[in-house]
């Protein structure tokens, strides 16, 4: 395998130039002032006392929750999903993972127009329940439209991991378990979910991390007012133009992604640790 | 030794490819032409491709701040369609070349009217008028009574109508309706009045609970979703022509009047074919399609009196207000104020 070694080398320039670049870049931004051209800049923490603001804090805090509820959300629907889907045969497996993926090879931006059209006022949803008598409801611009978006969007990167994980396992040990005499919640908590978690970690993380950035699913379905970090940075960026104090925030953000990364991956280890 | 060469290759070939983007392939002469999205009829762009043997690249933009955004990052353009405010700091930041009027004699088809107003662009020397506009209010006739129109902006604060009313969802737009609602100028660069404005939004926002939306207005709007809007009149125009129970009015206190114009940039290499694009679109033929198509009003006589009098007869959105002293054009903000508002903003939604 050695003389491949230098193939390597296109990645790693690759990935200098459009990842690690850009990367000290927005450090640069961010501990700078005087413009997006770079030409006079001036070092400061300006930038980030700025964050200290009791509203970007409630940005972040609302970011955070409605980052947190979809994580959870998605883990309920999608590890249940798996969990059906690793019990049927081989075959049926690949197709109906094949389904879960059906909906990622339509662009998100489409798929949430779509629950805009459901979920409007007088979308589809409201007027079946028009007609069922319960009458309308606002569903839109709410907490429920968004999550409901982001849990649609974000489903398949909590299923497939754990699907991958379930149907690894050797299953023989659940015949084991049993054997041994444990019931059927106990062999589901101490051998078959526990040796999902590096499924579950994956799929956490992934879900978690495209959540808590995602800036098209809140601006539709939740409005203008629906501000999250990535409304936010985006909002500098484009529309504002303050590059600095965009690119202060997205670094808290992604240090905060690091810390919780690093959070799961512990209980990952400490709970493989156990075994 | 061989294998580092071919590294060394691909790795060549993947840098250019990034570097240089996509070079447009084909022959010829190249017009690389940047507008508002949803603002053009396309066919036109094929059709004065024929006629000049060239290829226009065609992109779009969400709004004047991603497109200032993306010419900030190096990319090039020939022609650009902003508004006035972004044509101004455009000017003031010298990304303009001067229009070669003589080189365009479709300008004789523009109407007076739409060349009085050049704040932005004194004397008109860098811009060629494509639409013009006012902002106003859209509301839905079997809802909102006729006499409450009278209030003007404040109809946004009538809690009759709290919980049915969709707010634009840009500083710019929202401070204007708030500064001239209080009888300011919606250029001003006082400070207690911009607070003061900022008073007024927060307070709608707690007892109007409205929705800050952007382009998903118009569909919103179309379906009846809710009652009242704050629309762009070229939008209303077309939403008025979609669902007949709209009605639009641009409040008394005053609005903002704006002109999006064609221009040419500095680093444009074929002005002859610039000057062709816009020369192309201000035929009457070709301004009436292009109004046609898209619902804003004409700068074109011809294609403005074709469209009053017919597609768009008593839709009153398409004849933008032009004889109230109130209306004002938006003008340049420092740096320092766009900043400045932007959070009051963030402030008002995010709350």
């Amino acid at each position: 395998m050695r003389h491949f070694k230098s193939l390597i080398r296109p990645y790693l320039v690759w990935s200098f130039l459009l990842i690690i670049i850009p990367l000290l870049l927005i450090v640069l931004y961010s501990v700078t002032t005087g413009g997006n051209s770079l030409l006079n800049i001036q070092f400061t923490l300006e930038n980030f006392k700025k964050i200290a603001d009791p509203i970007y804090r409630q940005v972040f805090m609302r970011s955070l929750k409605v980052g947190l509820i979809t994580t959870l959300i998605c883990l309920l629907l999608g590890y249940t999903l798996a969990y059906v889907i690793s019990g049927f045969k081989e075959r049926a497996q690949t197709t109906l993972i094949l389904f879960v993926t059906i909906p990622m090879w339509i662009n998100t931006l489409l798929r949430t127009y779509a629950w805009i059209s459901l979920l409007s006022d007088n979308g589809i949803v409201n007027s079946f329940l028009n007609r069922l008598g319960i009458g309308r409801m606002s569903i839109m611009y709410t907490d429920f439209a968004v999550i409901t978006g982001m849990v649609c969007d974000l489903l398949p990167f909590m299923v497939i991991p754990i699907h991958t994980a379930l149907s690894k396992m050797d299953k023989s040990l659940i015949e084991a378990s049993h054997d041994l005499g444990a019931n059927r919640r106990q062999t589901f908590w101490k051998v078959t979910f526990k040796l999902s978690l590096p499924g579950v970690v994956n799929g956490v993380t992934m879900v978690f991390l495209l959540s808590i950035s995602t800036f098209v699913i809140p601006k539709l379905l939740g409005g203008g007012q629906y501000v999250l970090i990535g409304n936010l940075i985006e909002n500098q960026f484009i529309s504002v133009g303050d590059w600095n104090f965009g690119s202060a925030i997205s670094l808290i953000l992604a240090v905060a992604i690091l810390i919780m990364i690093w959070a799961t991956k512990k209980i990952d280890t400490s709970e493989g640790g156990e075994r | 030794m061989r294998k580092r060469a071919a590294a060394c290759l691909l790795t060549a070939a993947l840098a250019s490819a990034v570097l240089s983007g996509c070079g447009s392939g084909g022959s010829g002469r190249v017009l690389k032409v940047y507008n508002a999205g949803e603002y053009i009829d396309k066919s036109l762009i094929n059709e004065f491709e024929r006629e000049f043997d060239c290829t226009v690249v065609y992109e779009t933009f969400d709004s004047n701040e991603s497109m200032y955004t993306k010419l900030m990052s190096g990319e090039e353009y020939d022609i650009l369609i902003p508004s006035d405010y972004m044509i101004e700091r455009l000017i003031k930041e010298d990304y303009l070349q001067p229009v070669n009027w003589d080189m365009i004699p479709n300008s004789e088809n523009l109407m007076d009217s739409v060349m009085g107003h050049e704040a932005y662009d004194e004397g008109h020397v860098y811009t060629v008028p494509y639409f013009w506009g006012t902002v106003g209010i859209i509301y839905d006739t079997t809802i909102v009574k006729e006499a409450d129109t009278a209030l003007g902006w404040n109809l946004l604060c009538d809690t009759d109508y709290a919980g049915d009313i969709y707010m634009y969802d840009s500083e710019r737009d929202s401070f204007m309706v708030a500064l001239k609602a209080l009888g300011y100028s919606m250029n001003t660069t006082d400070t207690a009045q911009i607070e003061e404005a900022y008073d007024w939004l927060v307070a709608q926002r707690d007892t109007m609970e409205p929705v800050y939306v952007g382009d998903d207005v118009i569909d919103n709007m179309i379906s009846g979703n809710k009652a009242i809007a704050v629309v762009y009149s070229g939008d209303a125009a077309y939403m008025m022509t979609e669902n007949p129970n709209l009605n639009y009015f641009t409040p008394e206190e005053g609005t903002n009047l704006w002109y999006d114009c064609m221009v040419i940039t500095k680093n444009c290499a074929d002005t002859e074919l610039a000057h062709a694009f816009i020369n192309f679109m201000l035929e009457d033929e070709n301004a009436l399609r292009n109004s046609e198509a898209v619902g804003y009003s004409s700068p074109v006589e011809s294609a403005f009196e074709e469209m009053r009098t017919t597609t768009y007869q008593g839709i009153s959105a398409y004849v933008p207000r032009s004889d109230n002293p109130n209306d004002e054009v938006f003008g340049y903000q420092e740096t320092e104020l766009k900043k400045y508002l932007a959070d009051l903003w963030t402030k008002v939604k995010a709350y």
